[in-house]
């Protein structure tokens, strides 16, 4: 059973992920009252991507993209998706906290062998966002781990299919708000999308992506929607029986980002830390605190 | 349009992904910048035929020039045009990029845009409605789905030919061919 999922959930992320960056084009397509492009346009485009020629700018260039793809396949085997998580018996939440960030650095040694000013601006506000969002992130990750006393994802959802789900429990309940504030830094959409800002800097660290390089690019940021969507589920919401409910709370949550989305408009990057750094931290902070004095 | 056909995806899916996914860079040279914005936002709506403005060359297939070509620009465009990858599309927008329109006698705008790159289609008017972009995308599939939109095979067939024009307009240009013809061959020799 557990070989089949090392096969199913990176399928089933790639799936799911691919159907989030259609669904989202037509998601902001009504809230602008357009029509928008089909919901397997986002294949279109791929299928397109791959067929063309493109020019590399030297080896790491070619090995960041595949770098930053294969970490988000491998924290994708991590996660408990409506199952057991194939790798649930190694590392954990630890793991993941330290894969997570294998994502965007691919992305940055690849474009920085690119040399061009746009990807490197990009860069730097990627990971000054990171910064950001990671303080709260890491408060939240302290928190649960502490209230449940275990470093396992799939121990965090059973625990909470015992009881209630975390964001419905007290103590947790700062943790869940902090989770859902940082969310939309998490995904990089709008208030927070200024590191692939393309009226800014041409669209930042893919500025110098073309074909094949530009279609692994949108497979990996789809991933990430999927791993920071699907981390809340797992952590906060209990996560689910079945990959059906899994999923249909995914697009609870996804519903949920891209509104945000289409209301706020794009913050500067030391606007966004600041946002960051104030309210999620704060009330991640008041959750930890609680956490650790009143415990379970 | 046949995007819902599945037989044609299964027949031929490469032209199918290049027809339905044209990623556009909008070159806006003066006029014409005022007919892209509604047609890429909620009042026309491109994006549900694929038609999506890219912010860089590296990620676009199509390539619309809209209005007048001064000798300044052309050098962008040129170097934007050499940036796409393969296999890509042009379209000039309005009559100045045909024949020059109300500035073929102008001292600093070229007339025929096709000489220095090679062009797919254009689309004439001055300016034309953005309508008119909806007329230049269907005729563009009809050319795809015919092999007829080859611009990119003409331009390294003819390089020679449309380097030596370039040149001849802009004198001197800093980068070296991107193809290797006999003439290239010869530029970057005699360039050392």
């Amino acid at each position: 059973m557990r070989i089949l999922w090392f096969v199913l959930s990176p399928l089933m992320a790639l799936a799911v992920g691919l159907f989030f960056l259609g669904l989202s084009r037509r998601f902001m397509a009504r809230i602008q009252w357009r029509v928008g492009p089909p919901l397997y346009q986002p294949l279109i485009d791929i299928l397109r991507q791959f067929t063309q020629k493109s020019v590399s700018h030297g080896p790491l260039f070619d090995l960041g993209v595949v770098l930053s793809l294969a970490s988000s396949f491998i924290v994708v085997l991590f996660m408990p998706l409506g199952g057991t998580a194939p790798l649930s018996s190694s590392g954990g939440l630890l793991a993941v906290l330290y894969l997570m960030l294998l994502g965007p650095l691919g992305i940055a040694l690849s474009g920085g062998e690119a040399a061009n000013p746009n990807v490197s601006i990009g860069i730097s506000r990627k990971l000054i966002l990171a910064v950001g969002y990671e303080v709260p992130f890491l408060m939240i990750v302290l928190a649960l781990m502490t209230y449940y006393g275990t470093i396992s994802i799939g121990e965090i959802v059973a625990a909470q299919r015992e009881s209630a789900s975390a964001i419905a429990s007290f103590p947790l309940v700062f943790s869940g708000i902090a989770y859902l504030l940082i969310l939309p830094a998490m995904l990089g959409v709008r208030p927070f999308e200024v590191v692939g800002a393309a009226q800014e800097i041409s669209s930042g660290p893919a500025a110098e992506y073309g074909g094949p390089y530009l279609a692994l690019a949108t497979i990996q940021h789809g991933l990430t929607m999927f791993i920071g969507i699907s981390l809340f589920v797992n952590l906060l919401w209990g996560g689910a029986s079945n990959p059906v409910v899994f999923f249909l709370k995914m697009l609870v949550v996804f519903a949920f980002g891209f509104w945000v989305n289409a209301a706020f408009p794009r913050l500067r990057v030391e606007q966004a830390v600041r946002y960051l750094w104030r309210w999620p931290t704060l009330i991640a902070f008041v959750g930890l605190i609680l956490v650790a004095t009143i415990g379970r | 349009m046949d995007r819902n056909q599945l037989m044609k995806w299964i027949k031929a899916p490469t032209k199918m992904a290049h027809k339905y996914s044209l990623n556009a860079v909008y070159f806006c040279t003066g006029c014409g910048v005022i007919e892209v914005p509604p047609t890429i936002t909620s009042r026309w709506d491109a994006e549900r035929f694929g038609v999506v403005p890219t912010a860089t060359a590296r990620q676009a297939n199509l390539f619309l020039i809209t209005g007048y070509v001064s000798v300044k620009t052309l050098r962008a465009i040129i170097r934007t045009y050499e940036q796409m990858p393969e296999p890509k599309y042009t379209v000039g927008f309005g009559s100045c990029t045909i024949n020059g329109g109300m500035y073929w006698d102008s001292y600093n705008t070229i007339n025929q845009l096709d000489k220095y790159i090679p062009i797919d289609g254009y689309i004439a008017g001055c300016m034309p409605r953005p309508e008119a972009i909806f007329v230049a995308v269907t005729h563009l599939w009809t050319l795809i789905d015919k092999d007829m939109a080859d611009g990119y095979k003409r331009y390294r067939k003819n390089y020679a030919a449309y380097r030596a024009n370039q040149e001849m307009i802009l004198g001197e240009m800093e980068w070296p061919p991107i193809f290797q013809t006999e003439v290239a061959t010869a530029i970057t020799e005699r360039e050392g």
